[in-house]
């Protein structure tokens, strides 16, 4: 089989965060307290390896605090690695947090716009994809009415919409599908689906064992900063079911 | 990647949030737009009505003068206000989405020019009702735009990168700027300083671009190219070196916010 191409290389990566115990974030107090400044360096990713290829679904599993969505947020570009290097290759959408960057007075459709640019999409994309991310989110009328009027199944049935259909390569998932019901849910799954089939490469983090094991064919198994296991996803969740339970 | 083929690559967010900058800063009040024109005004009539009391000056058509000056020292002293806060405002999207950074000040200047340049309404008002009057000098205003655009962009990324990291810097910024107001000739002429003293004035790049603004408005004479030539290179250094520390700031802006 030919080699694919790599979507995503992180190599020796280490992240260590600074816990500001009392935070003197003002040149008054660095001036004042310069000594006073406790701050506790907390390390939360010791020398990560890993390569995602074109095409991969890749689960991270983990219990709270293993490093997940740090390393997550580091493959977005939102943080940065203290040592080490990552590389992606072709365009990414990440979904941290539905509907960052929403503007609660602007209205669905004005919405979309402002997220989808986020993305780094041009009017003209964004022009040709509306239909598809209104009729995708099922808003239907409410499309024009501003986002606070929205209940928070519809918020995040709208951040969904944008994300997936933005087209990128790359997709990083954190923990969101618990939002929605339960056919939006199915439908966010069958989606995504499809995109696995289209040839995209995504990355999630969850805590639903289920639909990782429905929709990845690779786990990565995070425990307190370190991988503990890499492999197919079935080995991967019942090893680490045995070991946690 | 290059800078531009990013900024150009997110070209759409640029314009989105100019636009959003525009017509957010006035969508829910009751005047409007009308605002954008009653501030200023509203400033010259005080500065019009103190400043002759309290300084005895030969000025022809002060008030004019004055505007000349206010205008575009006001396009300054509001983008380096709002630049020491730009980044902690949009702190939720900074810390939730990839996006180039360098946008949220690069937009916040582009449409405070944008401002500016609807203002100038209000230099030609002035100088019209006034009977000072245009000429064809008016063909240098996009050079001096540019120059004070160039140096607000290096100004800006030095700003508002530096905020994150030190909160209280715009309290600093505040009175800084107060200061910079008196130390700038918009209320009074460069005539007035003595001849010992003028160098200091002199290293404000916005003292030349106040007096190409009232070369071309008031006095109708050619600005000095070179000078503004001169204050457009300091821009662009600014701008280069601001370019360098936003970008070695930002890799924690989602950290420290």
């Amino acid at each position: 089989m030919q080699e694919k191409e790599n979507r995503i290389v992180v190599e020796h990566v280490y992240k260590t965060f600074n816990v500001y115990l009392d935070k003197a974030n003002s040149i008054k107090e660095k001036l004042l307290f310069w000594k006073r400044n406790r701050k506790e360096t907390r390390e939360v990713l010791k020398d990560i390896n890993l390569t995602i290829k074109n095409g991969e679904a890749v689960a991270l599993i983990g219990v709270n605090g293993s490093g997940k969505s740090t390393l997550l947020k580091l493959m977005t570009k939102i943080i940065y690695p203290n040592k080490g290097k990552i590389t992606t290759n072709g365009k990414l959408t990440s979904l941290l947090e539905l509907g960052a960057g929403f503007h609660p007075d602007f209205s669905g459709r004005e919405n979309i716009y402002f997220n989808a640019s986020i993305f780094g999409l041009t009017k003209k994309e964004i022009d040709k994809r509306l239909d598809k991310i209104i009729e995708f989110s099922e808003l239907g009328a409410y499309i024009d009415n501003p986002v606070r009027t929205y209940s928070s199944g519809m918020y995040m049935r709208l951040a969904f919409s944008v994300a997936i259909n933005v087209d990128a390569e790359i997709l990083l998932v954190d923990e969101i599908l618990s939002v929605g019901d339960q056919h939006f849910q199915e439908k966010c799954i069958n989606k995504m689906k499809e995109l696995k089939k289209e040839g995209k490469t995504m990355v999630f983090v969850t805590h639903s064992l289920q639909s990782a094991r429905e929709l990845c064919d690779r786990a990565v198994w995070l425990n307190k900063g370190v991988i503990q296991m890499d492999g197919k996803t079935d080995e991967v969740i019942d090893e680490y079911i045995k070991q946690t339970t | 990647m290059s800078i531009f083929k990013r900024l150009y690559q997110y070209r759409e967010l640029l314009k989105t949030s100019i636009k959003k900058d525009i017509g957010g800063k006035y969508k829910n009040s009751f005047l409007g737009v009308i605002w954008s024109f009653i501030n200023p005004l509203l400033q010259i009539t005080v500065y019009a009505i103190v400043f002759p009391l309290i300084m005895r000056n030969n000025i022809e058509n002060y008030t004019v003068f004055m505007v000349c000056g206010l205008i575009p020292w006001t396009f300054f002293s509001s983008v380096v206000n709002r630049t020491s806060f730009v980044m902690v405002e949009n702190g939720n999207i900074i810390k939730k989405v990839y996006f180039p950074r360098e946008i949220l000040p690069i937009s916040l200047v582009t449409s405070e020019a944008i401002t500016f340049i609807i203002s100038t309404i209000i230099i030609i008002g002035f100088v019209l009702a006034f009977g000072v009057g245009i000429t064809w000098l008016i063909v240098f205003y996009p050079l001096l735009l540019l120059a004070e655009y160039v140096l607000l962009i290096g100004i800006s990324l030095i700003v508002s990168s530096v905020t994150v990291y030190f909160r209280d810097l715009q309290h600093f910024i505040g009175v800084f700027l107060q200061l910079l107001f008196y130390g700038t000739p918009i209320v009074y002429s460069l005539d007035f300083i003595p001849e010992h003293l003028r160098w200091i004035f002199k290293l404000n790049p916005m003292t030349y671009i106040i007096q190409g603004f009232r070369d071309i408005f008031y006095y109708h004479q050619v600005p000095q190219v070179k000078e503004i030539l001169m204050v457009i290179v300091v821009g662009i250094i600014l701008t280069i070196v601001g370019y360098g520390i936003f970008n070695k700031l930002q890799k924690r802006f989602a950290e420290e916010l």
